[in-house]
């Protein structure tokens, strides 16, 4: 079995399983009780434990793209559009909770009685009900990814194809929501968000109870996703992004595999999205670029890709600096996200994860043998470039 | 009948009375109204200027409403009506000027008088002498020596429908041998006479305009029938029908052809944005994030260039300004700043390509989506650094006077830098497969791009010609931001808006293929204006859909953006069945 072999090399030993679990539970411990815990006592500040609540959210789109990038090779562009449009569909209820609060005192929204709108366009009327928001949380963009995947995968659509393909769809649908036509409050989106399920959102309390519910369905999903991996179809899902064509000679519908990951890792960015909307206050077009797409990437590059772990360090340390230099540095900080990132994808293939181990091997405690990435390259492509290299070198003695 | 002879006649008798007044030139028309005390004789006066092309007229009349003519006395003690202009002195006094002669008035000592304002008895004017005015500045324009002039003082004079301008108008007409405004002289008078009592005056003036179905005359056309409808006049309401319908096919006509024409210039944009696309991507397989920012390269390079010939310019260059000298040239001299904007952009962005290249892009030929996450981060880089260099506003690139300006045929508009767009387009098309197919170094691209391995075994020296073909990718982005910059704004983002698009261009043309680049390019800039045009025509249409239809109908509203989108659908469903593009590069790689 051929398939299995080069597979079980980036499965994680037990040892290295048990570090993991270890790290991720003081990591759980720290976020879900200890920082809780001294918000209530007052030591930590409502804003600490906001901005953290918006790492957290930020982290399941981290996620998401991992589980596309990382693990089956998909680079999906649109992963922002999902998270956004998860987003979209919990404002759309936050919006109907304001009630005859806004500005204008109507009982509608304000940028539809803006708009000349005197009672509500039907396709909102349905979001007073949280229960159907959440399951438009899911459904939107779960239907959205199954129809756009079905067609891209059918036609055997890959690599950077599907890359450009996502982008200019999220570039799409950010144009579409920029419009005020679309009724969802065109550039200036949903805000000025009041109650959510009858708590009011500007209390400490409500606040301090989204960032727990946030890290929960943050380390449900990681939880998930670490067991999708043990599977068979995680072993396949790596096949794939290891030799897509030795998986279909094999007989394994790829198309299907990577449907059903596409679909799950947009659910996944849409319930960051939903999560991170109420947070932070506002929800609106910009978050929709392809450009916050490829944030997300960085932060998963910067983490270690394919590691799951590494992605939630990369969003969320990422996004500390990010926090931390856009005010200390507002001008150089693009700059310096973008030369992080050539750096990382030049010389830190494997991301934070994997600095340890290059640590140890630098210093000699498992031997010099150099570490096969995570990302590794089909054979044939190595091959074909260990060919390269010979024929260059060949090159340069002649000359 | 008999009021269509008396139509006819009428002017020929206001031509009487005008020819029978004493020949005088404008100046001492007015200048005689200005010294006549009674208020209906200065009328007759003014009024005898209609249809005069004098172009004093204007600035007389100006002067009058804004108190500037006055009543002095002459070294011979006769009244003259003086305008006083030019700086005041230390005793506000003013220098005169005869209106009859225009000449400076002259003291006892033969130099020119001067007076202060508080000196003279001013002319006075009033309501009916302010409307006299008016009535005669409307028809100055229509005498003017300049067509286009006339054109618009006889446009505006239609349009308004006031039949007091008819016999101007009428008068216009015999003597005029300008074909345009001959023929909107035509309109004019036609859409005069729809406002004309008499039905067959009426529908005369309709079968004229059906004749002429000219944009403009749509609206009052349509009111003439809406009238006719409410006094029962079916005649007349038909030929108004008719009219109506000949006016839209006009319009038809031009919207096609206009379509088709910002088509072209759209798929020329398309095609010049995504040529260097097609070859860094196409050819070499790079997924350069940062093409965007060639264009804005090439952009800014044309701006600088721009500077350097005019005044100069102080660039805020990451906090220190750093000054470019400007050669100061205008005319000719300044307008050739494209010319040379051109080389210096492809080599700015050649350049830079080249770095880019050397620095980054060649550890990464097999690893493609890392090409293309580390070219994204250049992007961020290269963008924040024009932030830095030239300032987070758009800068400011004035087009050269050949390319500002338009021809109009038949009403369709092409403005020159469209269709210089269009045949730059050509000219880059051509200049590339040259370079491809007819020289040295397009063989050794070519042939590296077939099988690297095998060229290089062959001796070619595969890492000098990737440098090459991306340094000459680069320098066409940058060409194509040369362009740009005459059609949009050029700012830090510029190349965000088009690399989407560029993108789309290349995948659509099959990989690898400048000719199926060319074909999407034009196919997908096409299909845009189509239905950019169209849409809001078909919007009602999509009522018809389950469940979306108003929702969908409402978007159609915004046709650009809805247009964009729809696009965007075609390619995917395309893609369904042409998954590697319009041409397929055959290969037996599997992985390839």
């Amino acid at each position: 079995m051929s398939i299995v072999n080069p597979a079980a090399r980036i499965l994680p030993s037990s040892s290295r399983l048990r570090i993991e679990i270890g790290v991720i539970a003081a990591i759980a411990a720290v976020v879900l009780i200890v920082l809780p815990v001294l918000n209530m006592q007052g030591v930590v500040s409502n804003f600490t434990i906001n901005l953290w609540g918006k790492y957290l959210s930020f982290a399941l789109l981290a996620i998401s793209v991992d589980l596309l990038w990382g693990a089956t090779g998909l680079l999906s562009l649109g992963q922002a559009l999902f998270f956004s449009l998860g987003g979209y569909m919990h404002g759309m209820y936050l919006m109907r909770m304001i009630g005859d609060l806004g500005q204008y005192k109507k009982p509608i929204p304000d940028f539809l009685v803006f708009l000349g709108w005197t009672e509500l366009p039907s396709f909102w009327k349905p979001f007073d009900s949280f229960a159907f928001a959440i399951a438009m949380v899911i459904l939107v963009p779960g239907l959205l990814a199954f129809v756009f995947g079905y067609l891209a995968f059918r036609s055997r659509i890959k690599g950077v194809y599907f890359s450009i393909l996502t982008q200019a769809l999220t570039y799409a649908a950010s144009i579409m929501f920029f419009r005020n036509n679309l009724l969802l409050g065109g550039n200036n989106g949903f805000t000025d968000f009041k109650f959510i399920l009858g708590y009011n959102l500007l209390e400490p309390a409500t606040q301090r109870g989204l960032y727990i519910v946030t890290g929960v369905v943050l380390l449900l999903t990681y939880i998930f996703c670490r067991w999708l991996r043990s599977t068979k179809f995680g072993l396949v899902q790596r096949a794939i992004r290891d030799g897509e064509n030795r998986v279909l000679f094999s007989g394994y519908a790829a198309a299907n595999y990577k449907l059903f990951v596409f679909v799950v890792a947009a659910i996944i960015a849409s319930v960051g999205g939903a999560l991170y909307t109420p947070q932070v206050g506002i929800i609106n077009p910009s978050a929709m670029t392809t450009d916050k797409s490829l944030e997300a990437v960085v932060w998963v590059a910067v983490g270690g890709r394919g590691t799951l772990l590494g992605p939630i360090l990369g969003a969320i340390g990422v996004n500390w600096l990010k926090s931390w230099a856009t005010r200390a540095y507002p001008d150089q900080w693009l700059i310096f996200l973008g030369g992080l990132f050539i750096i990382v994808v030049l010389f830190l293939p494997g991301g934070i994860v994997s600095l340890p181990k290059r640590m140890a091997a630098l210093f000699g405690f498992h031997g010099t043998k150099r570490e096969k990435t995570t990302a590794a390259e089909p054979e044939t492509e190595t091959a074909t470039a260990t060919a390269i290299e010979t024929a260059a070198s060949i090159e340069t003695t002649k000359g | 009948m008999i009021l269509r002879i008396l139509h006819s006649t009428l002017p020929l008798i206001f031509f009487a009375l005008a020819a029978s007044a004493p020949a005088q030139t404008a100046r001492e028309t007015i200048a005689s109204a200005a010294l006549e005390g009674s208020v209906a004789k200065k009328r007759q006066l003014l009024d005898s200027l209609a249809g005069k092309g004098d172009p004093a007229i204007a600035g007389l009349f100006d002067a009058w409403r804004q108190d500037q003519l006055f009543i002095a006395t002459a070294e011979d003690g006769a009244a003259v009506a003086v305008q006083l202009t030019g700086e005041p002195d230390a005793d506000e006094k003013l220098n005169a000027i005869s209106i009859a002669t225009g000449e400076p008035l002259l003291d006892a000592s033969g130099q020119p008088a001067r007076f202060a304002r508080s000196e003279l008895k001013p002319v006075e004017h009033n309501a009916l002498l302010r409307r006299s005015m008016k009535g005669v500045l409307d028809l100055v324009d229509l005498s003017s020596e300049d067509p286009d002039r006339r054109l618009k003082a006889v446009q505006t004079i239609g349009y308004s429908q006031d039949a007091s301008k008819l016999p101007p108008l009428e008068k216009r007409l015999s003597v005029e041998n300008n074909g345009r405004v001959r023929n909107a002289l035509l309109e004019g008078i036609a859409l005069i006479q729809l406002k004309d009592p008499s039905d067959e005056t009426r529908l005369h003036a309709l079968d004229t305009l059906r004749e002429l179905a000219t944009l403009g005359s749509f609206d009052s056309i349509r009111n003439a029938r809406a009238e006719a409808e409410t006094a029962g006049k079916a005649e007349l309401a038909a030929a108004a029908e008719k009219a109506m319908r000949a006016v839209n096919t006009h319009r038809a006509t031009v919207n096609l052809f206009g379509t088709m024409f910002r088509g072209l210039s759209l798929g020329s944009i398309l095609l010049v944005v995504a040529l260097g696309l097609a070859i860094t991507f196409g050819l070499m397989g790079v997924i350069n994030m940062a093409h965007g920012e060639m264009i804005a390269v090439g952009a800014y390079a044309t701006y600088v260039t721009q500077c350097f010939f005019g005044s100069g310019v102080t660039l805020p260059f990451f906090g220190r300004s750093l000054p470019i000298p400007g050669m100061n040239l205008e005319g000719w001299g300044y307008n050739a700043y494209f010319v040379c904007a051109l080389p210096v952009s492809f080599l700015a962005a050649a350049l830079v390509g080249i770095g880019l290249e050397r620095g980054i892009i060649r550890f990464l030929y097999r690893r493609p989506l890392e090409s293309l996450l580390a070219t994204w981060g250049v992007s961020l880089v290269l963008q924040q650094i024009f932030r830095l260099m030239f300032g987070a506003n758009n800068v400011q690139v004035s087009s050269p006077s050949y390319l500002s300006g338009n021809w109009t045929i038949n009403d369709i508009i092409f403005g020159w830098n469209r269709v210089f767009v269009i045949l730059f387009a050509i000219m880059i098309v051509f200049g590339v497969w040259l370079a491809l197919n007819r020289t040295p170094l397009g063989l050794l691209i070519r042939s590296v791009m077939q099988n690297r391995t095998m060229a290089a075994c062959m001796g070619v020296r595969i890492e000098r010609v990737n440098m090459l073909t991306f340094g000459l990718g680069s320098g066409l982005a940058g060409l194509a931001g040369a362009f740009l910059s005459q059609i949009g704004n050029v700012g830090p983002s510029l190349g965000q808006s088009y690399i989407v698009d560029s993108f789309m261009v290349v995948v659509v043309g099959g990989v690898g293929n400048i000719a199926g680049t060319v074909i999407s390019a034009f196919g997908i800039g096409g299909v845009d204006q189509i239905l950019q045009q169209y849409l809001p025509d078909w919007a009602p249409g999509l009522a018809g859909f389950p469940m979306i239809g108003s929702f969908l109908q409402n978007l159609a509203q915004d046709s650009a953006v809805f247009g964009k989108i729809l696009v965007l659908v075609f390619i995917i469903l395309f893609l369904q069945w042409r998954p590697a593009g319009i041409f397929v590069t055959r290969s037996r790689n599997l992985e390839g």
